[in-house]
């Protein structure tokens, strides 16, 4: 079991302040909850990169060669002449590389989001369902009471409303 | 919205979930009733007897069934593609209104998927349009425009459907901590965990944003390509290239008038007054004057086309459309498509929640005559005069129409009951940040 010092915030400022001081103080990975995305995270918890870029441009690498295949394919394998034309023809069979190009990336993208942002979640996550309506909350890992202490008063002395401690299967 | 807070979004929206009164259900049952009865009745009486019981005959094999097919193609473009295009600008305006845009997008796809299905003598065969290895060795044939439709038609469902379902996990999570039995349970499962934090965001932001970037050429594509199931044909007033573009616009200007409709009803028998406010009318109004100008300039390219193309098919077509049997119809699309809209110059019209409404519902109906037209007249004048014919639909297919409309209405109606119909993260984001408000002075006026 892994403790957490969790504050609620009103203003998504403070929070961001708050976490921005415990990452100063040696806390590691204090996590923001809200109920919309807060600008200028990125400017107090570090840059932050993510992998989906890579997922849409392979996945749909993957579809347009997919897409292609698919169509002469089946066209080689049920051969069917139109006034003397070839039986591969490029520019209709260039549509369902293009659709298909698009399908597999989006489904990519969607999995590549799912894999980045670790949706679904498989565990129990430290979570605060105000922090779906109106509040803005702050949360740190601490390994004992005395950190606990730290975290709490750094919190408070940023505005929190109120510290709760709350726990996380490790 | 300026007196709003976070709570009060969150509380009208899930009280628009779980909070049903008895006119909901009325209004459910009613449009299921005329679904069956109107819809799949006839639909199974059609089955039964064959394609005969519907009006289609030689010279007129399409009729009224792929009109329907086109229309509600179109109607599913504004959804989903102005979404995706307003969400790449920035537009604030859109985030009150967009979720049931898409639901739009998706509901309008599926009834008009079910109208390939009708329009088909034998529906149970519609797995061999799709490629899989089978005991007969044969393959669909690509270079068909109705498989580019499987494909594009496909991909766009599936397009829209991961994107308004993307959207809406965070507000799945807020619902779900506000609900309690199979409720709870659906919510959990439909939200995957969702809490909210910095990172998910992130991943959200650039997630959604790839979406839209690979939704608009798709969307552009999809009529494209549903365009080309007639101009790819040698039928005289089908076989032009400005249709591809011409079904495009046509599919944004009655889409944006659906969703028109869409707000209105929201606006009206929801609560969502505090949402969905003038300004998205105004907008709207906007964008239907602009869209109507396009729409009535590719008219008038289609038909200089044919006259300049000197070839008598072409002038007996555009002769039929515009003084034949069906002129009546073709000057009525013109009054509902190009010339009432220019009323939305008016600001003070714009800004009119009935008037509006009247005049999308006019728009659409003179949407559907377009796509009923461009069947209608070019099949029943082609190259030979002993293959002239008119085509009047019978009353199973007049019955499918109005089915479809209650189909669409009950897909909706259900819709309203999971989904969160206003995007809360989204409204919440248009408004002043938590502590950052004016402070009031002890006299009362903003500081």
């Amino acid at each position: 079991m892994k403790n957490f010092a969790v504050g609620l915030f009103h203003a998504p400022q403070s929070a961001l302040a708050a976490a921005g001081t415990l990452k100063g103080a040696g806390f590691t990975k204090p996590e923001l909850l809200s109920p919309l995305p807060i600008e200028g995270v990125e400017e107090v918890l570090g840059e932050k990169k993510s992998v989906i870029k890579h997922f849409t441009f392979f996945g749909a690498l993957l579809g347009g060669i997919s897409g292609f295949l698919l169509a002469a394919g089946t066209a080689v394998l049920y051969v069917h002449p139109t006034g003397g034309r070839p039986i591969i023809t490029i520019p209709p069979f260039l549509i369902i590389t293009y659709e298909a190009t698009i399908l597999f990336g989006i489904l990519f993208t969607v999995l590549g989001f799912f894999i980045s942002a670790r949706l679904p979640a498989i565990r129990e996550r430290i979570y605060v369902p105000e922090s779906a309506v109106d509040k803005f909350v702050v949360a740190v890992a601490c390994d004992n009471d005395e950190q606990f202490k730290r975290a709490e008063t750094i919190l408070l002395d940023a505005g929190a409303e109120q510290v709760r401690e709350l726990g996380e299967e490790a | 919205m300026n007196d709003l807070q976070y709570a009060d979004i969150h509380r009208d929206v899930v009280r628009s979930i779980v909070e049903t009164g008895h006119k909901y259900y009325i209004a459910l049952a009613t449009a299921i009733g005329v679904t069956l009865l109107c819809f799949f009745f006839p639909w199974f009486y059609q089955l039964y007897y064959g394609l005969g019981a519907a009006g289609v005959n030689h010279p007129q094999v399409w009729g009224t069934y792929l009109a329907s097919f086109i229309f509600w193609i179109g109607l599913s473009h504004s959804g989903t593609l102005l979404s995706c295009v307003l969400h790449l600008t920035n537009s604030s305006w859109r985030k009150a209104m967009y979720r049931s845009a898409e639901a739009m997008t998706l509901f309008s796809l599926m009834v008009a998927a079910t109208f390939v299905m009708v329009h088909l003598g034998r529906p149970w065969f519609i797995h061999w349009a799709l490629p899989y290895p089978n005991q007969m060795e044969m393959w669909p044939n690509f270079r068909s425009p109705l498989l580019f439709d499987v494909m594009a038609i496909g991909t766009y469902l599936t397009g829209s459907s991961i994107f308004i379902y993307m959207g809406s996990i965070p507000d799945f999570a807020a619902v779900r901590d506000r609900t309690t039995g199979w409720r709870n349970h659906m919510y959990t499962l439909l939200s995957l965990g969702w809490r909210g934090t910095d990172t998910e965001w992130h991943r959200l932001r650039w997630a959604y944003t790839f979406l839209a970037v690979l939704i608009i050429p798709l969307a552009v594509s999809v009529h494209s390509i549903v365009s080309w199931d007639f101009a790819l044909s040698i039928v005289p007033a089908l076989h032009q290239t400005i249709f591809a573009p011409y079904f495009v616009v046509g599919a944004i200007y009655s889409g944006t008038a659906g969703i028109v409709t869409v707000m209105f009803v929201l606006r009206k028998y929801m609560d969502f007054g505090r949402y969905i406010t003038e300004l998205h009318f105004d907008n709207l109004g906007k964008l239907l004057l602009v869209l109507s100008l396009i729409w009535t300039y590719i008219n008038g390219v289609e038909l200089f086309t044919g006259w300049y193309s000197g070839a008598s098919t072409e002038h007996e077509a555009l002769q039929y459309k515009l003084f034949g049997y069906y002129a009546p119809l073709y000057w009525e699309m013109i009054l509902f498509c190009a010339i009432a809209p220019l009323l939305c110059i008016f600001q003070r019209f714009r800004t009119s929640f009935v008037p509006m409404l009247i005049l999308s519902i006019a728009v659409n109906i003179g949407m559907y005559t377009e796509r009923f037209l461009i069947v209608g007249t070019s099949l029943s004048r082609q190259y030979l005069p002993d293959a002239w014919g008119v085509y009047v639909p019978s009353l199973v297919e007049l019955s499918i129409i109005l089915g479809s409309f209650a189909l669409f209405t009950t897909l909706f109606l259900v819709f309203v009951k999971i989904f969160p119909s206003v995007s809360m993260y989204e409204v919440k984001e248009t408004m002043d940040i938590p502590g950052t408000e004016p402070v009031a002075t002890p006299e009362g006026s903003a500081a």
